[in-house]
């Protein structure tokens, strides 16, 4: 182990952290400001009207957030469970169409989002899915796919069926090989299946617009029009809460995948 | 059990197949078949008409050069970023988490840092003024909501670099922990094995990166919605102003738009899909995937 010492990478590194955390600090701050006029560098002076404006708004803000989350959650653990599935496909059998669906998997990411939107939509309001829950969790699921697929595919080549094969000619039921030797080893791919999937939910804002119509209200669909409404400091208010929310549970993820080493 | 590997890919498959026909619906309206509007010719039409008026040319040229210029710079930048991280030791760890926090951080909220910091009022400006290198909040030049794009792009490369380096770091600490240091060992210089060893071999992971994010920037409604000038927009926000346009008649358009950012995409995906079998498996067998 040759650790090497790159002064011009550390700084470049050191930059990027500033550059990265730098945002994240100012709206904090202008979240607490009470005013902060040109050409000021620090606000004026610090008030709770920004927090407040959370509790008392005209929408309530909170409970958005836990059915937004909520929503997110499904979403996370349907592409996971979609995703293992189609992965144990892939890895583990050899089919016809085989490197079609390899091809294939990857193209919601490519495709633009406009695109897969206004196409779905059209066919949506045929089957009676626009403007519902239902119709925004396939689109979201259909986005999430991609990664979900690839996280898992990895995974599953990496921890193989030789141990569950192993099972079953012991007699062990394939349900029960599956759920007993080869989950538990794919636990670390399942967490960051979840996460992703999770992140690419509540953070999808145009195709939840376009999808949900005005009926399906997640944090982000609501969140828009109130950061740019107008006052800075209401809006850094709502913009940390929309991205504490999204950090705590994706932090949440990855305790729980600490945990299991 | 030949039906077992059917079974295990249904779901994913009635999803895809709820895909295509998204697509092929969008692909079917862009001809200016609308049996519902009496739109029932199949033509080229609006395809043609995108490219004759200016208003329309100037859309695709925007969203061109905002990927182009974005994703080419970010993938410039997030390399370098996955270098520093390698040849530091910061392989996992705090710094690693605090670089992976853009990925995280909505496209919405991301618009807000931009314009906290880079509009007129922002505090780059307030700086620059404190600095006495500004006289006033109107010389401080226009980065947002103009045709430069520019509040555009620079969201997009805070956002992507972390996304570049997170995505190509598994491939290329492997590389340098075997190849990269064997060769030092050898002799040669660090400079030498990383551009002659570690780089190339991560560069399948290199272009699977920048293939998607150039399709994302050069398809999401986000950000140019957000940050973007009033003339000329987008494409994806121009085809969604023809979309919901009360002319119904103006639905072609939209879907024309739409078509052309689909074989843009698709062309850039069928090249590094061949580059990328040259050299390595496909694009779902890659080593990660955020």
């Amino acid at each position: 182990m040759g650790h090497r010492r790159h002064w011009p990478l550390s700084l470049f590194l050191l930059i990027e952290i500033i550059s990265i955390l730098m945002p994240l600090f100012i709206l904090i701050v202008w979240s607490l400001s009470g005013r902060w006029p040109w050409p000021d560098l620090a606000p004026e002076a610090l008030s709770l009207r920004g927090i407040q404006s959370l509790l008392g708004g005209r929408f309530d803000i909170l409970q958005v957030m836990f059915s937004s989350t909520g929503f997110s959650l499904v979403v996370a653990v349907l592409a996971t469970i979609i995703g293992t599935m189609a992965a144990r496909a892939i890895v583990f059998y050899d089919f016809r169409g085989k490197k079609l669906i390899s091809f294939g998997s990857i193209l919601p990411i490519i495709v633009p989002g406009t695109v897969l939107g206004m196409g779905i939509h059209v066919v949506f309001i045929y089957l009676g899915l626009s403007d519902t829950y239902l119709g925004v969790l396939l689109v979201h699921l259909i986005c999430a796919l991609p990664y979900t697929v690839a996280i898992m595919a990895d995974i599953t080549r990496a921890v193989g069926n030789k141990l569950e094969i192993q099972a079953q000619v012991l007699g062990v039921p394939v349900g029960k090989a599956f759920s007993h030797v080869t989950l538990p080893q794919l636990l670390p791919g399942i967490l960051s299946s979840l996460s992703m999937a999770y992140i690419i939910s509540f953070s999808q804002y145009f195709l939840t617009l376009l999808i949900g119509g005005g009926s399906v209200k997640t944090l982000a669909v609501v969140m828009v029009p109130l950061i740019y409404g107008g006052d800075r400091t209401i809006a850094s208010a709502y913009a940390l809460l929309f991205t504490l929310s999204s950090l705590i549970v994706f932090g949440l993820f990855e305790l729980a995948g600490k945990k299991m080493k | 059990m030949k039906s077992r590997p059917l079974l295990l890919l249904t779901p994913m498959l009635l999803l895809g197949a709820l895909f295509l026909l998204g697509i092929g619906n969008a692909l079917v309206q862009s001809f200016g078949y609308i049996p519902a509007f009496h739109l029932t010719d199949f033509t080229l039409r609006y395809y043609e008409e995108i490219f004759e008026k200016p208003a329309l040319l100037d859309s695709v040229v925007v969203s061109l050069e905002i990927s182009i210029v974005s994703s080419v710079l970010a993938t410039v930048l997030g390399v370098a970023l996955c270098a520093a991280l390698v040849y530091t030791g910061n392989v996992r760890g705090k710094t690693l988490q605090v670089v992976k926090l853009p990925i995280l951080i909505p496209h919405t909220v991301v618009a807000l840092f931009v314009i906290m910091v880079l509009s007129q009022g922002g505090l780059l400006a307030r700086t620059l003024y404190a600095l006495g290198l500004l006289n006033s909040q109107k010389d401080f030049p226009a980065i947002l909501y103009s045709s430069s794009n520019l509040g555009i792009i620079i969201a997009y490369i805070w956002k992507e670099t972390p996304f570049i380096a997170y995505f190509v770091l598994a491939t290329m600490s492997s590389v340098d922990s075997t190849l990269g240091e064997a060769a030092e060992n050898l002799g040669a210089s660090e400079v030498r094995s990383f551009s002659q060893i570690t780089l190339p071999l991560s560069m399948p992971a290199v272009t699977k990166a920048f293939l998607i994010v150039f399709a994302y920037s050069f398809g999401a409604y986000e950000l140019p919605f957000l940050l973007g000038a009033t003339l000329p927009k987008a494409l994806p926000v121009q085809a969604y102003i023809e979309y919901i346009h009360p002319d119904l008649l103006h639905r072609p358009y939209a879907m024309a738009m739409n078509g052309l950012m689909l074989v843009v995409t698709l062309l850039m995906y069928g090249f590094f899909y061949g580059l990328a079998r040259k050299g390595d498996k496909g694009i779902g067998e890659s080593g990660h995937g955020t």
